[in-house]
C-alpha cells in the first residue's frame, strides 16, 4: 500500500515543475504545457484523497470532470495563443509586453 | 392764418433757438477741415432771424402763447417744460438774432486766418442757442439752465485765445463771477418753489399770476397755498437781483466784464450788445412782480452805483476795448436804475437801444484794431494795437468806421434824434419822477444817474477825438505801401446796418418823445404788482427840463472834450491826482478782490493741499505700508506652508506612483512572479503565525 504522503510528494513536484515551465519558458505553448503540469498535479491529489472519501469514487468523478475542463481551456487557450501569434508574429511572452504603463 | 394755432408758433420758436445748436453740433461731430462752418452758421442764423421776426410780427401785442408738455415729475409735482412768447420775449429773440447774425457776417473778415476758426463757429453757435433758448422758456428751472449755458459758453468764446495766458485767466475769471451769482439766482428758485410749488413762469408771474394774488399782510407772505415770514419775499428778490449783477456786471461782481475784453472784439460785442449782459436785465423783467419795495430801491441804487463808478472809470482807460467795457458796466448800471425805479419799459427799451449802439461801437472798434493790427504785422514794430494813444486822425483813412462810430457814440451821449436820447431820457424822466416822492439817499440816484451820463458824454467824446481826429500818433510808421484803409466790405456793411439802427426812426416816430416808442408802448405794465407799490404817475413838466437840461450840459461836456483833445496841443495832466490814479486803477476792486477774497480762498486751498498731502495722503500711505507689510507675511504662509502642503502630499502620491510604476512591466511572466511570491507570503505568515 503506497501511504498518501508518497502521492502527495509527486503531485508536489509535478506542481513546481509545472510552476517553473510557467514562470521560465520562451514560448507560450511550452507555458501551457506548465499549466497543464500544474493541474495534473491538483487532478492527481484528487484521485489520492478519493480513497478517504465518505462518498464511493467521488474524486475520481471530480478528476474525470477536471480533465474533460482541462481539454476544454486547452482549446481555449490555444486558440488564444493562434491569434497572439496572427497579431504579434511571435508567442514570446516576454516580447509582448503591451500591458505595461 | 387760423393754421398757424400757438402750438405752431411755439415750435417755431423751438426751431429758431435750436437752429444755431445745430451749427454747433455739425461742427463739434462732423469732422472736416479746418476753419469750415461759417456759412452754415450764417445759414442757420439768418434762418432763426427769420422765424424771429416771422414770430415778432405774429406776436407782438396781439396775444401771449404759452406752450407747456410735462417734462419730469416729483412725487405729485409735475414739472412742464415749455415755451412762454409775450412781447418781451418776442422783442428779445429779434433782438438776438439780428444781433447774432451781424456779429457773424462781421466775424467772416474779423476772424478770417484764425486756426481754430471751426471751433469760433461752434462756440457762437451755442451761445446763441443758449440764449435765445433763455428768452423763449417758460420755465425757471429751465431758464437757470440755459443761465448756466450761457455763462458756459461765454467762458469758452473769451477764453477763445487759449493761448493767450490773459485770455484764460479772464474767461475763468468770467465763470466764476458767473457761478457767483448763479448761486444767487438758484437761491431765489428754490425760495420761489417753497413758496408757491410752481415754477412756471407764467403761472408765477403774468397778470393776476400767483405773485400777484399773494398778498403781505401782519409781516407774513401768504399765497393760496403756503405762508412764510415777509422778509423771504425780500431775500427772493435780493437773491435773483444778485444772479443778474453777476450776468449783467454790476457792482459788486462787474469785474470780470471788463477781462472778458480778452476774447475776440467780435465776441466782447456779442456779449455786450445783446446776449450775455442782457440776460441779467431780461431776468429782472422776467420775474418783475416778484421784487418788493425794499429790493427795488436795492436794485436802483446798485445800479446807480455802478453806473457812476462805470463812468469814472472809463474816463481814464486808453486801451478802446476796455473804455467801451466800462461804458457797458455803465449803461447796464442805468438799465438796473430803470428796473429799480419801476421803469420797466424804459428799461427794456434802453436794452434794446443800447444793443445797436454798443454792439456798432464794439464791431467799430473791431475794425480800428483790425487795422492797427495790419499795421504792426507789416511794419513789425511793436506797438500796443488797442492803446488809443496810438491812434490820431483816423477819420481820413477809415470815413465809414468814423462816421458810424460818431452816430453811436452821440446814442451813447443820449445826443437828440438817436435812439439814445429816447431811452436814456425815458430813464432819467422815470427816475425823476420815482425819488420825488422819496427822501433821503434816494434822492441822490436820479442825480447820479444825470452826472453819469455827462461822463458818459466825455469819455466817449474822449474816445472819438483820439481815435479819429488830431494827427495819426504813428505817422512814422506810414510808408507810401502801409495805409491805414477802411475795413472791408463785410464788416463796413454791418456798421451801417447797425448805424440805422441807432437813429430815433426804428424805434418812434417822435425823436423827443419816448413814449411814443412802439416798444414802450407794447411793454408798459397795465396794471401794478401789489408787491411793488409802484404807482405809473407823470408830470409833464420833467420831460421838457431834463432833456434840454441834459442835452445843453452834454454838449458842453462834448466841447469840453474836443478843446482838450482836439484844439490844444497838449491835454491837461491830470496823471498826478490822486482821483485820476483812483479812476485809471478801476477803484482798486481787482487788487481788493485779490487782496481779500481771492487770496484768502488760494491761502485756505493751499492750507488744505498741504494738509491733504501731509495729513490725510501720510495716514493713506501708512495704511498702504502696513497692508504691503501684512500681506507679504501672507505671501510666506501661503508660499511655504499651505503650498509646501499641498506640494507634499502630491510629490508623495508621485513617489509612491512611480515606485509601483517598476512593476508595471507588461510581461505576463512576471506578474505570475509576483502573484506566486504573493500567495507563498500569504502561506508562511499564516504558517509562521500560527506556529507561534
Amino acid at each position: 500500500m503506497i501511504p498518501l504522503s508518497h502521492f502527495m510528494m509527486i503531485s508536489a513536484a509535478l506542481f513546481c515543475i509545472g510552476l517553473f515551465a510557467v514562470l521560465s519558458k520562451k514560448n507560450a505553448i511550452l507555458i501551457l504545457i506548465g499549466i497543464e503540469f500544474m493541474l495534473n498535479a491538483a487532478i492527481l491529489n484528487f484521485v489520492a484523497f478519493s480513497k478517504h472519501d465518505k462518498l464511493a469514487s467521488g474524486g475520481q468523478v471530480f478528476a474525470v470532470f477536471a480533465i474533460v475542463l482541462a481539454a476544454a481551456t486547452v482549446a481555449v487557450t490555444l486558440a488564444i495563443v493562434l491569434n497572439v501569434y496572427k497579431y504579434y508574429k511571435t508567442i514570446d511572452p516576454t516580447k509582448i509586453d503591451q500591458l505595461r504603463d | 392764418m387760423d393754421t398757424l394755432t400757438q402750438g405752431n408758433l411755439s415750435l417755431l420758436a423751438v426751431i429758431a433757438a435750436i437752429l444755431p445748436l445745430f451749427t454747433f453740433l455739425w461742427i463739434v461731430l462732423v469732422p472736416g477741415k479746418e476753419g469750415r462752418g461759417a456759412s452754415f452758421a450764417i445759414f442757420n442764423i439768418s434762418l432763426s432771424l427769420l422765424i424771429s421776426a416771422f414770430l415778432f410780427i405774429k406776436v407782438w401785442n396781439t396775444e401771449t402763447i404759452h406752450e407747456q408738455i410735462p417734462w419730469f415729475s416729483i412725487g405729485s409735482t409735475v414739472f412742464k417744460a415749455g415755451i412762454l412768447l409775450n412781447n418781451l420775449s418776442v422783442l428779445m429773440l429779434l433782438l438776438v438774432s439780428a444781433i447774432s447774425l451781424l456779429v457773424h457776417i462781421y466775424s467772416t473778415r474779423y476772424m478770417q486766418g484764425d486756426p481754430y476758426l471751426h471751433r469760433y463757429w461752434a462756440y457762437l453757435g451755442l451761445f446763441c442757442f443758449s440764449m435765445l433758448g433763455l428768452v423763449i422758456t417758460d420755465n425757471l428751472l429751465l431758464l437757470y439752465m440755459f443761465w448756466e449755458l450761457v455763462g458756459f459758453s461765454s467762458y469758452l468764446l473769451i477764453g477763445f485765445w487759449f493761448t493767450k495766458d490773459t485770455a484764460t485767466q479772464a474767461s475763468k475769471k468770467a465763470f466764476i463771477m458767473n457761478r457767483l451769482g448763479d448761486l444767487g439766482f438758484l437761491t431765489g428758485i428754490m425760495i420761489l418753489f417753497s413758496q408757491f410749488g410752481t415754477l412756471d413762469i407764467h403761472a408765477l408771474f403774468a397778470q393776476g399770476g400767483l405773485v400777484f394774488e399773494s398778498i403781505i399782510e401782519g409781516g407774513l407772505w401768504k399765497s393760496s397755498g403756503n405762508v412764510m415770514p415777509e422778509y423771504w419775499l425780500t431775500i427772493a428778490g435780493l437773491a435773483f437781483f444778485f444772479g443778474a449783477t453777476a450776468k449783467s456786471a454790476q457792482f459788486p461782481l462787474h469785474t470780470w466784464l471788463p477781462d472778458a475784453m480778452e476774447g475776440p472784439t467780435s465776441v466782447s460785442s456779442l456779449i455786450h450788445a445783446a446776449t450775455m449782459v442782457a440776460a441779467g436785465v431780461f431776468l429782472l423783467a422776467r420775474i418783475y412782480p416778484v421784487f418788493d419795495a425794499t429790493v427795488l430801491t436795492v436794485i436802483a441804487s446798485v445800479g446807480a452805483f455802478t453806473a457812476f463808478m462805470a463812468a469814472t472809470i472809463a474816463l481814464t482807460q486808453n486801451d478802446i476795448k476796455r473804455i467801451l467795457a466800462f461804458s457797458t458796466v455803465s449803461q447796464l448800471g442805468f438799465m438796473m436804475i430803470a428796473m429799480g425805479v419801476g421803469a420797466y419799459a424804459p428799461g427794456i427799451f434802453h436794452l434794446v437801444t443800447h444793443a445797436f449802439f454798443k454792439c456798432l461801437l464794439f464791431l467799430a472798434a473791431g475794425a480800428v484794431i483790425h487795422e492797427m493790427a495790419h499795421l504792426k504785422e507789416k511794419t513789425a514794430v511793436d506797438f500796443d494795437h488797442q492803446d488809443i494813444q496810438n491812434m490820431g486822425g483816423l477819420r481820413k483813412s477809415m470815413p465809414l468806421t468814423f462816421f458810424t462810430m460818431l452816430i453811436a457814440s452821440l446814442a451813447l451821449s443820449g445826443i437828440p434824434f438817436t435812439s439814445g436820447f429816447l431811452s436814456k431820457d425815458a430813464i432819467l424822466i422815470q427816475s425823476f419822477e420815482w425819488a420825488h416822492d422819496k427822501s433821503g439817499l434816494a434822492k441822490l440816484i436820479p442825480y447820479a444817474a444825470l452826472f453819469t451820463s455827462l461822463l458818459t458824454a466825455f469819455y466817449i467824446s474822449r474816445l472819438i477825438f483820439k481815435v479819429f481826429f488830431g494827427e495819426f500818433k504813428l505817422s512814422s510808421l506810414l510808408k507810401a505801401e502801409f495805409k491805414v484803409h477802411e475795413a472791408p466790405a463785410a464788416m463796413k456793411y454791418v456798421l451801417l446796418v447797425l448805424a440805422v439802427f441807432c437813429l430815433f426812426f426804428a424805434f418812434s416816430s417822435n425823436p423827443f418823445n419816448y413814449e411814443s416808442s412802439w416798444i414802450v408802448k407794447g411793454l408798459v405794465i397795465t396794471s401794478d404788482s401789489p408787491l411793488s407799490g409802484i404807482a405809473t404817475a407823470s408830470s409833464h413838466i420833467s420831460h421838457v427840463l431834463i432833456p434840454v437840461v441834459i442835452n445843453i450840459l452834454s454838449l458842453f461836456v462834448i466841447v469840453l472834450a474836443y478843446a482838450w483833445y482836439v484844439r490844444s496841443k497838449q491835454a491837461p495832466d491830470f496823471s498826478k491826482n490822486f482821483l485820476f490814479r483812483f479812476s485809471q486803477k478801476q477803484w482798486y476792486f481787482n487788487e481788493v478782490y485779490q487782496k481779500g477774497p481771492v487770496n484768502s480762498i488760494t491761502n485756505a486751498s493751499r492750507f488744505t493741499y498741504i494738509f491733504d498731502k501731509a495729513i490725510i495722503d501720510g495716514f493713506v500711505n501708512s495704511l498702504g505700508k502696513v497692508g504691503i507689510l501684512l500681506s507679504s507675511i501672507i505671501h510666506w504662509i501661503d508660499r511655504y506652508i499651505v503650498d509646501g502642503l499641498v506640494n507634499g502630499i502630491a510629490s508623495m502620491a508621485k513617489t509612491i506612483g512611480n515606485f509601483a510604476r517598476h512593476f508595471q512591466t507588461g510581461r505576463l511572466q512576471h506578474y505570475m512572479i509576483t502573484m506566486v511570491l504573493v500567495v507563498l507570503t500569504f502561506f508562511i505568515i499564516k504558517i509562521f503565525f500560527q506556529a507561534i
